[in-house]
């Protein structure tokens, strides 16, 4: 029993750091909070769920269609939207509080269209769901699927910012924006590239999401809760900090709901959302006071 | 007083004195739909005691409003209806206070999302709660009819605009809008800044209470679900920016608006309406950012660094 709530948290986990780490990227290079974060996984679920239902093409392979989709979607806002915004005087002044604003109207906005488009109802469909016998634990090969995709990517994004030139320039730019600037680091560029792949990101998760879970056009909130709590409790741009914080939150939740109920889900949720804003806003990891 | 001031008050009292003939036109039709707009200008109009003066931008005032049903729905047909407001109101301020204490330490986008967080929190509690009750909603027998809420929405309405008349030009004000401007200098010349933002985000709450207590009398049903809906902040900061948030006859335009809208869009496509209100949000803060009552500069001001 307990092995296999092990591995629930593990899967839920690593969806977790997986939707954190594609926030993290566009909140740490420009400080902005996308409260829409969680409708972009929203959107590739429905694009994984239409892939299937209608067209009968296997979710994996529909990665390749969401991933680019939201992608484009997040150029469309970043040219359409926030470019725009940056020129105006007044924006600039309170561009935290004001962009909040704007992201909210985004993540109205995409709710409703959702909603419109394809009905407030629940959906979901089958896949991959032979059990496998594993530790103890019987698992559906679809949590395999999730699991293993979203610890690629993970391990694959904490190899890129070791390694590659653009990683160590995107670290940089998190950690020093305008320092970054003066070295010779293209901010606008990378700036771009962050938006497009937090929101390619968020898509990968919500086709992920989808593989497991039913979705609906409201689903994408409590992601969005949940990644902000572990981009804080991990750290601004610090990927190792991103994976950490989204095992615990799984493991936190899993076990959770399992001593509790599951109707004190959200509770927690938004409890440990609360509490650690208030308690620890600088993170597990980080000293002193942080930017309130 | 100031002879402005003084003005401003009697217009917003002689038109609500004129507003006290409406239900005697008969019409049950007009009177629900301006007891609509009345509740919207009651609570947009008490939010910008705190958001509008202070730009700590509140985005789940609709808590206040769902505790003030809540505390209705438990209290009603036990104790008579003019005890009961008061009741709404104070539990609603008392909310504010515990609230306000942790989250007004934090500024800008944190207190926003902070603010959104708590209210979701108290709905699943209070979810919870009447669950655990077996509850599945509490149908509320004999109501007063439209025209008493009437009234009673009237006066709400009235005293939110001249409580935020007031707090305008009072030194209160001053101390709110310097904390505006910026909090670090107001401390510094001894603005006492957390509990002016404490008074100010307590005062706020109050009102919101008591329309809580209006609207489910109103439905004769309270689901906290549909009360505690996160939607219903989206709506009042939408209105209070659309309108400009920095001074009270801002938000009346907004209101006025959104409402209109939303009576024509609510029962057969409300995801249009949402979509409509964002793009609305999205649209004045980018290009309008004194809303529509214009000249304002700065209308969802954090505090400086």
């Amino acid at each position: 029993m307990s092995s296999q709530l092990l591995i629930a948290a593990l899967v839920a986990g690593s969806v977790y750091a997986l939707i954190a780490l594609g926030l993290n990227l566009v909140y740490g290079t420009m400080r902005l909070l996308n409260v829409a974060h969680g409708e972009i996984v929203m959107i590739g679920a429905y694009v994984a769920y239409w892939g299937i239902t209608l067209l009968g093409i296997n979710p994996i392979i529909s990665i390749f269609i969401a991933v680019p989709f939201a992608a484009a979607l997040g150029m469309a806002f970043y040219f359409g939207i926030f470019k725009r915004a940056m020129r105006s005087r007044e924006f600039m002044e309170r561009i935290e509080a004001n962009s909040l604003l704007v992201f909210f109207g985004t993540s109205v906005i995409l709710q409703n269209v959702a909603s419109l488009l394809f009905t407030p109802d629940q959906r979901g469909y089958h896949y991959a769901e032979r059990i496998v016998y594993f530790a103890n634990a019987q698992l559906p090969i679809n949590k395999l699927i999730v699991l293993a995709i979203a610890a690629l990517v993970c391990i694959g994004a904490v190899v890129f910012f070791r390694v590659s030139t653009l990683g160590i320039a995107i670290k940089g730019l998190i950690q020093q924006r305008e320092a970054s600037a003066l070295v010779g680091i293209p901010v606008a560029r990378i700036d771009l590239i962050c938006f497009c792949t937090g929101f390619g990101i968020a898509g990968l998760a919500g086709v992920l999401v989808s593989m497991t879970e039913e979705i609906s056009p409201y689903m994408g909130f409590p992601f969005t809760i949940t990644a902000f709590v572990i981009v804080i409790l991990g750290g601004l741009g610090n990927v190792f900090g991103s994976l950490f914080g989204g095992l615990l939150l799984g493991v936190l939740e899993t076990f959770g709901v399992a001593l509790t109920a599951p109707s004190y889900r959200s509770i927690m949720i938004y409890g440990v959302f609360i509490a650690v804003l208030l308690l620890r806003p600088q993170g597990l990891f980080g000293a002193g006071k942080a930017r309130t | 007083m100031n002879p402005r001031l003084l003005r401003q008050i009697g217009i917003a009292t002689i038109v609500s004195l004129l507003a006290i003939a409406l239900p005697w036109l008969g019409n049950e039709y007009y009177t629900g739909f301006f007891f609509t707009l009345l509740t919207w200008i009651a609570l947009t109009e008490s939010w910008i005691v705190i958001s509008g003066m202070t730009g700590y931008v509140s985005l789940g005032h609709v808590v206040f409003m769902g505790l003030g049903a809540y505390v209705a729905a438990l209290t009603w047909m036990e104790i008579p209806l003019w005890a009961i407001l008061p009741l709404c109101g104070l539990a609603a301020g008392a909310l504010a206070v515990v609230i306000g204490y942790p989250c007004l330490r934090v500024r800008g986008p944190y207190f926003v999302i902070l603010t959104f967080g708590v209210s979701e929190l108290v709905k699943f509690i209070v979810v919870n709660i009447e669950s655990a009750l077996s509850q599945s909603g509490r149908v509320l027998f004999a109501a007063p009819d439209i025209n008493d809420l009437f009234f009673i929405g009237l006066g709400l309405a009235w005293a939110s605009v001249v409580i935020a008349l007031m707090v305008r030009d009072s030194r209160f004000g001053a101390g709110l809008r310097a904390i505006r401007e910026n909090e670090e200098a107001a401390e510094t010349i001894g603005i006492s800044v957390s509990a002016l933002k404490l008074a100010a985000f307590v005062l706020s709450a109050i009102i919101p209470g008591m329309v809580g207590a209006l609207l489910i009398l109103r439905s004769t049903y309270f689901d906290p679900l549909q009360i505690f809906n996160p939607q219903t902040s989206v709506l009042i900061v939408t209105m209070a920016v659309i309108g400009g948030s920095d001074r009270p006859a801002g938000p009346l335009l907004g209101v006025g608006f959104l409402v209109v809208l939303q009576e024509l869009l609510w029962a057969n496509l409300p995801q249009l309406y949402m979509i409509i209100v964002g793009a609305l949000l999205i649209g004045v803060v980018i290009w309008v950012p004194g809303g529509i009552y214009g000249r304002l500069q700065r209308l969802i001001a954090v505090p400086a660094k």
